[in-house]
């Protein structure tokens, strides 16, 4: 234990003193952060307004429905629905099978698809429904200006969390011969890997969480931007994708011979373009992706991160948080598992 | 006791047969010096030893037991100064030497004192606060040497460790390295440089090609081979048919031209300087430059594989 300490001690301040690692942890998430903020501050914010549903004649839902303050329902008995979605006089339509009819995707289309559904469960699970308080509530309780903008800001916080990586593609590298001259050195005395690597691996995550607090504090006080209004879910989402970074980082450095740079490289590749599918550009792509491939939405790590802080802080809605954090274990696993493989007994053939 | 004791060992990157055969037997308590030129497989031999290379074919042992990747009792006992830089950018001179001296010494004041000695004993004391980037390449090179031998090991492994290296680090590590083996520690050193070995070695290996040609002390060496002295001569002039001449002094093996000046090989003779003054009042010769020489580890490496040591 004493080692493994005096190994977590130095290695911290090996890392820690790396000004490149500071300025991709921290400066980076932070400058990207205010960029965001000059870019999208302009724009209009929503406040969440009543919500116009429209329904089919005789809708199983209509009475239900009426009972959410929020909403104002209208019948509607012909193909009529169709123009008034187009022309925004309802914001949905629910038909007579309780699927959902819309032309636009935004925060008002969300929460009804939120509210049926949890009807729909409700009466899968013979659960009565009258008298139920829709979790729609949060609206009028937490004053919640609503920012469809806002899904940037999660996606940044999911990209970053998995920024843990960097440290551990360097740990890896660190300790191989073939890859590095601290390698050579360590390789000949009695450190055994696993050490170095358990080691390593607590300091990416010490130091990312770190850098993550900073972020959070940096956009509710200096941005002004209240993000979170669950901050035990959103703080667990949080651990668990660090967590996912780490290992992700040591399975790059572990998988391949190529330098740490190129690694690294690949490494930013991953983060980007899955937090870009994860709505990291803006809502548009997170709403596509949603609509047109939803699947992706539920095996990409930082969609996962993404949309459950947003359903989570936005919506009040917790149901695919146990989904997520399983996947995001699986994923943890997996790649530990395969850095296993590949690190176990290592040889060189050169170095 | 024998240290290290390497046999037949081979070991091929791809087509290219790095160690051929090779054999080395270190024993307790010498300076072994492993010589040879640049890409010969010196340093590949060292990793080979130390396990961090695979190799194809031999056996290996270090103080008497096989030497694997997972024999970390024996690793307690060696020390290495690799060929390059081995320490952390981001800690200081004092933080590196002390994190490797963790790795082998668990009570903090027995490390606390390996490190104030390891320190002094590379002349880093004000330098203990700076990060390694900010020292020079020799300094670097002390750093390298101190945390390589900080936990005193029996052992210890240096590659080139003066290669860029200003000549007052040099003298300085040279210096350093017959200390430590006064000390107790049987010291294994790579090099290029002849002036080193015959500076410092007990005993030298000779390698080329992978193969370990000939071992010896730098006398037995010298003896090996039939040059025993070399003289170069410079005339103020020299006729061609005189110039021919010079081969057929007594001893001579061969004499040769270069730059204007005559490099003759004597074999074992009591006599060659004589023979030779004997020669140039005869002809009538004016010399600008004369002198003697022994012969060099360069002359032996020459003899034995046909060409320079040197690059």
């Amino acid at each position: 234990m004493k080692s493994l300490a005096r190994n977590v001690i130095y290695q911290g301040k090996n890392f820690f003193r790396d000004s490149g690692q500071v300025f991709w942890t921290i400066l980076f998430p932070i400058i990207l952060a205010s960029f965001f903020n000059l870019a999208f501050s302009g724009l209009t914010y929503e406040t969440i307004e009543d919500i116009n549903v429209g329904v089919s004649e005789d809708n199983p839902l209509k009475f239900m429905l009426e009972d959410v303050e929020e909403f104002n329902i209208y019948e509607i008995t012909d193909e009529s629905y169709k123009d008034k979605l187009i022309n925004e006089e309802i914001h949905v339509y629910v038909d007579e099978d309780m699927e959902l009819v819309v032309s636009q995707s935004g925060i008002s289309q969300s929460i009804i698809k939120e509210v049926v559904e949890q009807i729909k469960q409700a009466i899968a699970l013979g659960r009565p429904i009258e008298g139920t308080e829709f979790q729609v509530s949060y609206i009028k309780q937490k004053d919640q200006e609503s920012n469809s903008i806002i899904v940037i800001y999660y996606a940044l916080i999911a990209m970053v969390s998995a920024y843990a990586l960097f440290i551990g593609i360097e740990t890896v590298s660190l300790m191989q011969a073939n890859l590095s001259n601290v390698g050579i050195r360590l390789n000949v005395t009695p450190l055994k890997k696993e050490s170095f690597l358990v080691s390593g691996t607590i300091v990416a995550f010490i130091l990312n969480i770190i850098s993550n607090i900073i972020l959070l504090l940096f956009l509710k006080y200096v941005l002004k931007l209240d993000l979170f209004t669950n901050f035990t879910y959103s703080f667990i989402l949080i651990i668990i994708g660090n967590l996912f970074g780490v290992a992700l980082g040591v399975f790059l450095g572990a998988s391949s011979k190529k330098d740490n740079n190129t690694k690294t490289a690949f490494g930013i590749a991953i983060t980007l373009f899955f937090s870009f599918l994860s709505g990291l550009n803006g809502p548009g792509m997170k709403s596509l992706i949603d609509e047109k491939a939803p699947i992706i939405g539920r095996i990409n790590p930082f969609s996962i991160i993404t949309n459950n802080l947003y359903r989570i802080n936005l919506i009040g809605n917790t149901e695919t948080f146990p989904e997520g954090i399983v996947v995001l274990g699986i994923y943890i696993v997996i790649l530990l598992c395969g850095s296993y493989f590949f690190l176990r007994r290592r040889t060189y053939d050169s170095i | 006791m024998l240290v290290v004791n390497a046999k037949n060992v081979v070991k091929r990157y791809e087509e290219k047969i790095a160690l051929d055969h090779f054999n080395l037997e270190v024993k307790e308590g010498e300076v072994l010096g492993l010589l040879g030129p640049n890409g010969c497989g010196k340093t590949t031999a060292i990793n080979s030893i130390l396990s961090l290379l695979n190799y194809d074919k031999g056996e290996i042992e270090v103080f008497g037991e096989k030497m694997t990747s997972n024999s970390y009792d024996i690793k307690r006992q060696i020390g290495l100064v690799p060929q390059e830089v081995s320490v952390f950018e981001n800690l200081t001179v004092r933080e590196n030497i002390d994190y490797f001296a963790g790795l082998y010494i668990d009570d903090s004041k027995q490390r606390k004192q390996y490190v104030d000695e390891a320190i002094e004993f590379v002349d880093l004391k004000d330098y203990e606060k700076f990060y390694p980037r900010k020292l020079s390449g020799g300094l670097k090179r002390r750093l390298n040497i101190a945390a390589g031998i900080v936990h005193k090991p029996k052992l210890i492994i240096l590659d080139e460790p003066t290669v860029a290296v200003d000549a007052q680090s040099r003298n300085f590590i040279l210096e350093g390295i017959l200390e430590l083996n006064k000390q107790g520690s049987t010291i294994i050193y790579t090099t290029h440089y002849l002036e080193e070995v015959e500076q410092i070695a007990s005993r030298i290996v000779i390698m080329d090609n992978g193969k370990d040609i000939v071992s010896g002390t730098t006398k037995e060496l010298k003896e090996m081979i039939t040059t025993s002295e070399k003289i170069v001569v410079s005339f103020l002039e020299i006729k061609d048919e005189v110039v021919s001449g010079l081969s057929n002094i007594t001893n001579v093996i061969e004499a040769t031209r270069v730059n204007g000046d005559f490099i003759i090989m004597f074999e074992n003779g009591a006599n060659n300087l004589t023979n030779l003054l004997e020669f140039i009042k005869k002809h009538g010769l004016v010399y600008t430059k004369l002198y003697s020489q022994q012969p060099t580890l360069n002359d032996v490496f020459l003899e034995l594989t046909g060409k320079e040591l040197r690059d």
